[in-house]
């Protein structure tokens, strides 16, 4: 009589069932770290949206009223066009400059390995005193840069970088490819060295040139990993805070406004509603690329 | 090829130039007295001085930050690092109903930028009573590192070998056993990277705490920084020495541990 409910916890309990207990208890707090801090704001931020809240007040549902009110807006527009910008510019440059320095690394050099450790060493900076140190750089007095270009005569007077919409946004590209190239380059770097060199063998004995060797060869190899990179690359640029922060804040005149950025002033002003419609304008562009990254990762992660 | 060699010294070496040139910037304005940084700028100071440092940690209190940094960022790695080896066992070792549905969430939390999730997170915080505190900080933080912890850590714990572990059963070891004395060791370069990874990702935060933190004493390293630009006067010179003291641990973990981190970067595809 006394064994029966051990017998029976056995039978509910069994082998393979306290294995999927297991499981499930193992990966349930990293879930419910996902749900509450990521999924439930993701939901929140779209449905603030859609209200006109301010600091102190939950406020009511208003409907589309605050993304008229965005498009309407200069400001907006302005961060719009300036982050498409900046992230497609930045993006070609990081994968010229990228690939140029791994194909050169990738040769058979002597001392190959201490160009690589100091190719990646903006990449082990830290975001912020790397922006803060092209700061100091830009400055018109006591700047790097204007003392440089003044000091050799390449350019005699001193420039604003920083402080003129001409030079603004070329100055803010600058500094982010400095920072984020290393990624690029270490990630295709990768990619060649797994490209079997006897493919380059067989094109050769073929009669390709160099140019047709990198076409037929080195192209198809690294286009998978360029494909990665370059949309992991266009999420972060385009979600990046600390650069335009900390150069320019977006100045002068809007000359270097982006999402993040036009965000956080709109916090700044308290009219939350608003600035979380600013946040979610980015969200179908961004899911298109979340998406299409997610799938690609996934896909290779399983092979 | 020669020439082809000489060319390519020479084009590396002109990228390492321009890449060491603002980090020079950096040292060198940080060791200026101020005539050397406004008045009569120059290249290469006449005079080097240590007083920027000590007007930072001493004038500016920015020992506080530093601490609270890595009281953050210690804090955030050791538990990112614990849920994310647990998460990452289960993912990889077990089959069950939604895993897949679970590890797209997950890499899909890791993909979402911080950037668009500041606003409802910081009114959640606020909620709950954790604004203006490394709690609330810690918390955030974690959510953006663990996601990431245990992508990576799935990779690694794929490359032990199953036979390893299934010998470690037959041995006695529970499955927590095998993950914590078979799994855990097998992969220890793996879990320095990610922790490298992890601990660099909270140091360098600097939205969030923007948005959450506003008492001076919970200031950390970047907030504390930010807000000496964000003065009238612009203090190059403790501004650049701040920048070389919070570059300090990085640099020295990136010289320490760079072949984990550039495998880990390749293999994860880490936040750059």
């Amino acid at each position: 009589m006394t064994d029966t409910p051990v017998v029976r916890r056995r039978q509910w309990l069994t082998d393979s069932r306290r294995t999927h207990l297991f499981a499930y208890a193992l990966v349930v707090p990293v879930l419910l770290l996902i749900i509450g801090l990521i999924a439930y704001p993701f939901g929140f931020a779209i449905w603030v949206s859609f209200t006109d809240r301010v600091i102190g007040s939950v406020g009511n549902f208003v409907g589309l009223a605050n993304f008229e009110y965005l498009s309407r807006n200069a400001t907006f527009g302005a961060a719009i066009s300036n982050t498409i910008f900046l992230v497609v510019v930045t993006d070609i440059l990081k994968l010229g400059i990228g690939l140029g320095l791994a194909l050169l690394v990738n040769q058979q050099l002597p001392g190959r390995g201490l160009f690589r450790s100091f190719l990646m060493l903006p990449w082990a900076m830290p975001a912020f005193v790397a922006f803060l140190t092209w700061r100091v750089l830009y400055q018109p007095v006591g700047g790097g840069l204007n003392l440089v270009l003044t000091q050799t005569g390449i350019y005699p007077h001193v420039i604003d970088w920083l402080g003129q919409r001409p030079t603004a946004m070329p100055s803010v590209i600058l500094a982010s490819v400095w920072r984020g190239f290393p990624f690029w380059f270490i990630s295709i770097l990768a990619a060649l060295q797994s490209i079997p060199k006897e493919l380059y063998e067989a094109a050769r004995v073929d009669g390709a040139n160099a140019w047709q060797r990198f076409w037929m060869v080195t192209a198809p190899g690294i286009r998978q990993v360029v494909l990665v990179t370059a949309l992991l690359s266009s999420i972060w640029t385009a979600n990046a805070f600390e650069h335009v922060w900390l150069l320019t804040q977006g100045g002068p005149s809007d000359a270097t406004m982006v999402f993040p950025v036009l965000a956080y002033f709109g916090m700044q002003t308290q009219r939350i509603g608003e600035a979380a419609a600013v946040s979610v304008s980015m969200m179908p562009v961004l899911l298109v690329l979340l998406f299409a990254v997610t799938a690609v990762m996934q896909r290779d992660d399983e092979r | 090829m020669i020439l082809g060699r000489v060319l390519s010294y020479l084009a590396l070496g002109i990228a390492v130039l321009l890449i060491l040139f603002p980090i020079y910037w950096m040292v060198i304005t940080s060791l200026k007295l101020p005539r050397e940084i406004y008045r009569v700028p120059s290249l290469w100071p006449k005079a080097f001085t240590l007083d920027n440092y000590h007007a930072l940690l001493f004038d500016e209190g920015f020992l506080r930050p530093i601490l609270n940094s890595l009281i953050v960022a210690t804090t955030v790695t050791v538990v990112s690092v614990i849920f994310s080896a647990f998460a990452a066992y289960s993912m990889v070792r077990f089959r069950y109903r939604f895993r897949g549905l679970i590890g797209r969430l997950i890499l899909f939390a890791y993909l979402t930028p911080g950037s668009l999730l500041f606003i409802p997170l910081s009114i959640l915080m606020a909620q709950v009573g954790l604004s203006n505190s490394l709690q609330g900080l810690i918390l955030v933080d974690l959510a953006f590192s663990v996601p990431l912890a245990t992508w990576l850590l799935q990779g690694y714990f794929r490359s032990v070998p199953r036979e390893l572990e299934e010998q470690g059963l037959i041995d006695g070891l529970s499955r927590m056993g095998a993950l914590l004395r078979i799994v855990l060791p097998l992969s220890a370069p793996g879990i320095a990277a990610v922790s490298i990874f992890v601990f660099t990702g909270a140091w360098n935060e600097l939205l969030f705490a923007l948005v959450l933190v506003s008492s001076e004493n919970q200031r950390t390293a970047p907030l504390a920084l930010n807000y000496l630009i964000t003065s009238d006067v612009l203090p190059w010179g403790p501004l650049m020495a701040g920048a070389v003291i919070s570059s300090l641990p990085l640099m020295i973990l990136y010289f320490v541990a760079q072949h984990f981190m550039v495998q880990g970067l390749t293999a994860g595809s880490v936040k750059g």
